[in-house]
Parts: structure tokens; C-alpha cells; sequence
């Protein structure tokens, strides 16, 4: 292969799910370090790709490459071993509720270890570790929530801790799936602004999906649209046109909506 | 005006289905009531019996705080308020026994005979999950009475007897109940560790089961009172729990000492439903 500076190739890749044809022939990169908006209509194909990108989802034609790795010829312990170095945000409900705060970041790093240092890591967390969770809490502005049971947070509040999970997993890259869709546009603004600081701090290659274009435009030098499962825009926020962006989201013409 | 569409394909004949369902239901509970020939001339008392019943729910109002005029009482008596007690606190101890084994087999057969435990796992092992769920099912469908039947005949009155007759139909209960709550519950905190890489026993340990814990708790406090009912009928075997001491007093006819037991098991009952809804309230894993 050329180049292994790539952090995620997808090329000629398909995904169905459920009978449904959801990416079709797609090809992209996205280079290491890069900060990226995903961008397009409901249905699109953005969670798949998303998921498609750690293996989660896996391609019915063509082929998947994470840092120069084809995810096809690795081993299930591989895999995982891949995937816990890549963060993932999700749109909510991703932490345990009854479960305290530093117990869901302390599970950002379950993936990388064995049965019974898990356990104790859960169960009887080491001051060590708990300080390390302290910390990467502070960075993301809610040190004082440690002990909290997770479910008596605020949303935006639980999409922090979320986004702690991810860091203490020490991750090379971190995606996004429409993380701030359940959060008041105010604390969406600064929760975008957070992810991007820290990805420029710690160097992550970053992939947010979006409703809001205005945040995709102010935060990432680089949009991807996706519509139908295809690529329909690749490039730099200032260069989509509203026509472009019409095209993006127009809705196909049927007696009064979406036809799909 | 557009054409009428015909509706029927969106489903409107689940209705008539309804209402096959619902008659099928009423008339098997007609049936039923025939079948015995149920009216209200069976709830008319026969012979004495108007008497006995007035004599007994009379009692109710001055329970007795002494024995009964006419007990036999060895010199060993302890005083009646402290047999009471004693009877109370033996019915706990079978009915703690019983239902702490049961958690802890009850928990591990459930985890076992969950849909979600096996999803990740080669099909192969839906032969063990099926046969588990047999087991339970065998389990429960035996009801904690006829155990103690069998096991009196195999083990004689010692108090393992009672214990394991309790045990076997909770544990089947208990773990096909836990098995419902670990399937049922939200799959997306799951989910969202196998996304980073966890592996699938650990993600079923730290957030699937962790998800399901307040309310196995609750089930648990729930059957742990159930027990302790079962623990007062076991009694009548002759296990010393307050049933032994409840049909003593009731073949003498004294009902004042019958509703001291009653009064009793009740205030054991309400004392552990306070108790469980306060733990409820305030469950942390």
C-alpha cells in the first residue's frame, strides 16, 4: 500500500444492514491528525461509517485500512486491542447510569486489560488511578462529579464523561457520532470547542458527525458530506456553496416529504 | 376525493384476532366456574361452622399475650410472648438460608440462561442455555410443598430438608426472572464498550449486569418475603417455625393464641418491606 500516514482508507467499500443498501462503493481517506465534520441528512450512512471505521459494522465489499491495518485479516483480539485506542462518543446513553462517574471513565480502559485487573479496576479503584481520572475530569471541566452516580447528571454533563471515558483510554484517534444532538445549542457550541482542543492537545485524528453545519463550519477545516451513502461533498467548510449545501439536504420530491 | 384505500393491509385484521383472543379467554374462565359448579351456596359455612367462624374472627380482636387455659406446658415453657418470638426468628432463619443460596445459584443460572450472555458466543452453546432453562423451568414448576414432601421422605425433619425445599423452586424462579432482567436491559451502554474494544465477558459484567442490579435487588427483597411466607407454611411439617406453633394452637381451638402468631408474621413482613424500599431508594452498585 502507498502511504500508511492514513488513519482511516475505506476503498470501493459497501455496507448493508438488514437487507438495506446504507454505503455504497465508498472510497476516502482521512489522514492522521486530521479534524474532520461528517455532515448530511438523517439515514445518510454517518453511524455506519462511523462504525464501519473501528470494524464494528464490516463491509460486504471492499476494504477497510486503520493506520495501514486492513481490519479484514485481523484477529478478534486484534481488533480489539485496535479499537481501544480509538475513542467513540455517542449520541447519549453510553454510560452506565447506576453506575458513579469515575467507574465509567475507569471502563474507557477495560479494553486493554486482562479479567482480573478489570475487575479490580472497577471494583476497588487505586488511588493512582483514581488521581489519573481526577485529572483528565478537570480537563474536561467536571473534576467535582468523581463520585457522582453517572444518571444524576445533566446530559450535556454525561456527554463530559463520555468524552473522559475516551481520553483516559489514551486513544490515537476519536469519533463522534452526533455527540451533541441531545444538548442545548449553547453547551453543543462548547462541547465542539472542547473536543477539537483537546484533539489539537493530545494530537488525535478526529471525526465528528453533525447536524448543526454552523458548528462544522466554525470548528473543522474539513467537511465530508455524505447522502445516499455516497460521498457528495469533500472539502473546506468555505467552499460549500448554499446550492451545494441545498443539494446536501434537498429532499426528493414526493406528495409532502421524504421518500426515504 | 382520492380512491379509499383498502386498509386491511396495514394490519386492521389484528382486531379480529383481539377479539378471537379475549372470547377464547372467557370462555375458558366460564368453563372453568362450570366445571366446579361454583355459586354462592359454597360460600354459605355447613353446620358449625358459622359458630367456629365467629369464634375465630372474635379472636382476632384480643389476641392472646398468655397461653390459652388448657396447653399442655412442660416446666421448660419458655414464657408465650417469647415462643412467639422464637417462632418468629426461626421462620427468618429458614427463609435467610433458603433465599441467600437461591440468590447466588439463581444469579449464576440466570447469567446463564440469558439470551444476551451467549450473543457473542459460537451457537454451539445454545444446547447449554436450553438445557438450563429446562432445569429451572423443572425447578419451579414444583411447588416448594410438594419438595418438602419429597425431601421429608429422603431427609426426615432436619432443618436441610426445609432449606433445600425452599431453595430449588426460588433458585428456578430467580434465575429465569434475572435472565428476563439482563435481557431487557438497555443494550446501549453495552453497546458503546464492545465499540471500544472491550471484551465480551467484561462487557456483560460492567454494564449489562451493573444496568440490571437495582432491579434484581428489588425482585430479590420481593421473593425474600415469599420465603418467609413459605418458611411459616413449612412449619406444618413440623419444622420449628411459627406454622408448627400456629397449628398446635389452632387443632387446641385457641384462636387468641393463632392471632398473636398472625399479628406477628405480619409485623415480620411489613418490618422487611420497609427495609427493602428504603434499600431501594438509596441503591448505589
Amino acid at each position: 500500500m502507498s502511504t500508511t500516514s492514513a488513519a482511516f482508507r475505506l476503498s470501493g467499500v459497501d455496507v448493508e444492514l438488514g437487507g438495506r443498501s446504507v454505503l455504497q462503493d465508498l472510497s476516502l481517506e482521512i489522514g492522521a491528525g486530521e479534524h474532520v465534520a461528517l455532515v448530511g441528512p438523517s439515514g445518510a450512512g454517518k453511524t455506519t461509517l462511523l462504525r464501519t471505521f473501528t470494524g464494528v459494522i464490516g463491509p460486504r465489499k471492499g476494504c477497510v485500512e486503520v493506520g495501514g491495518v486492513r481490519l479484514d485479516q485481523l484477529k478478534p483480539e486484534a481488533l480489539r486491542a485496535l479499537r481501544a485506542k480509538i475513542g467513540f462518543v455517542h449520541q447519549d446513553h453510553s454510560l452506565v447510569p447506576n453506575l458513579r462517574v469515575s467507574q465509567n471513565v475507569v471502563a474507557g480502559r477495560l479494553g486493554q486489560r486482562g479479567f482480573w485487573s478489570a475487575l479490580r479496576s472497577m471494583m476497588r479503584t487505586k488511588s493512582a488511578d483514581l488521581q489519573e481520572v481526577h485529572q483528565i475530569l478537570e480537563r474536561v471541566g467536571i473534576g467535582d462529579k468523581l463520585f457522582q452516580r453517572a444518571d444524576s447528571l445533566s446530559g450535556g454533563q454525561q456527554q463530559r464523561v463520555a468524552l473522559a471515558r475516551a481520553l483516559y483510554q489514551q486513544p490515537t484517534c476519536l469519533l463522534a457520532d452526533e455527540p451533541v444532538a441531545s444538548v442545548d445549542p449553547a453547551r453543543a457550541r462548547s462541547l465542539i470547542r472542547l473536543m477539537v482542543e483537546l484533539a489539537k492537545e493530545d494530537g488525535w485524528t478526529l471525526v465528528v458527525s453533525l447536524h448543526d453545519l454552523e458548528l462544522a463550519r466554525e470548528f473543522f477545516p474539513r467537511v465530508l458530506g455524505l447522502r445516499h451513502g455516497k460521498v457528495a461533498y469533500d472539502g473546506p467548510p468555505s467552499e460549500l456553496c448554499r446550492e451545494q449545501v441545498q443539494e446536501l439536504y434537498h429532499l426528493e420530491e414526493t406528495a409532502f416529504g421524504e421518500s426515504r | 376525493m382520492a380512491k379509499a384505500a383498502d386498509l386491511s393491509t396495514l394490519g386492521g385484521q389484528t382486531s379480529t384476532r383481539r377479539t378471537r383472543v379475549l372470547t377464547g379467554i372467557l370462555a375458558a374462565g366460564v368453563f372453568a366456574f362450570l366445571s366446579l359448579g361454583l355459586g354462592h351456596s359454597g360460600l354459605s359455612p355447613k353446620g358449625d361452622g358459622s359458630v367456629l367462624v365467629a369464634e375465630f374472627f372474635s379472636a382476632a380482636l384480643q389476641p392472646a399475650l398468655d397461653y390459652e387455659p388448657g396447653d399442655f406446658l412442660p416446666d421448660s415453657a419458655p414464657p408465650f410472648l417469647l415462643k412467639v418470638v422464637d417462632g418468629l426468628w426461626g421462620t427468618l432463619v429458614y427463609a435467610i438460608c433458603a433465599i441467600s443460596l437461591s440468590f447466588v445459584f439463581g444469579l449464576l443460572f440466570g447469567v446463564l440462561a440469558s439470551e444476551s450472555f451467549w450473543a457473542t458466543r459460537h451457537k454451539g452453546w445454545g444446547v447449554l442455555r436450553w438445557s438450563i432453562r429446562f432445569l429451572l423451568t423443572a425447578m419451579r414448576s414444583i411447588h416448594e410443598l410438594l419438595w418438602a414432601l419429597l425431601l421429608l421422605a429422603a431427609l426426615g425433619l432436619s432443618p436441610a430438608a426445609a432449606v433445600v425445599a425452599i431453595f430449588i423452586p426460588y433458585t428456578g424462579t430467580l434465575a429465569k426472572v434475572f435472565s428476563e432482567m439482563l435481557d431487557e436491559s438497555d443494550a446501549r451502554p453495552s453497546a458503546a464498550l464492545h465499540q471500544i474494544g472491550v471484551a465480551p465477558a467484561q462487557v456483560f459484567l460492567f454494564a449489562r449486569l451493573p444496568r440490571a442490579l437495582p432491579d434484581i435487588a428489588a425482585y430479590t427483597f420481593y421473593r425474600f418475603e415469599c420465603a418467609v411466607r413459605s418458611s411459616a407454611v413449612l412449619g406444618f411439617f413440623g419444622f420449628t417455625t411459627i406454622g408448627l406453633y400456629l397449628k398446635q394452637s389452632f387443632e387446641s381451638l385457641h384462636y387468641r393464641e393463632v392471632w398473636t402468631y398472625l399479628y406477628g408474621l405480619i409485623f415480620v413482613v411489613l418490618l422487611l418491606e420497609a427495609w427493602s424500599a428504603q434499600l431501594r431508594r438509596r441503591f448505589v452498585v
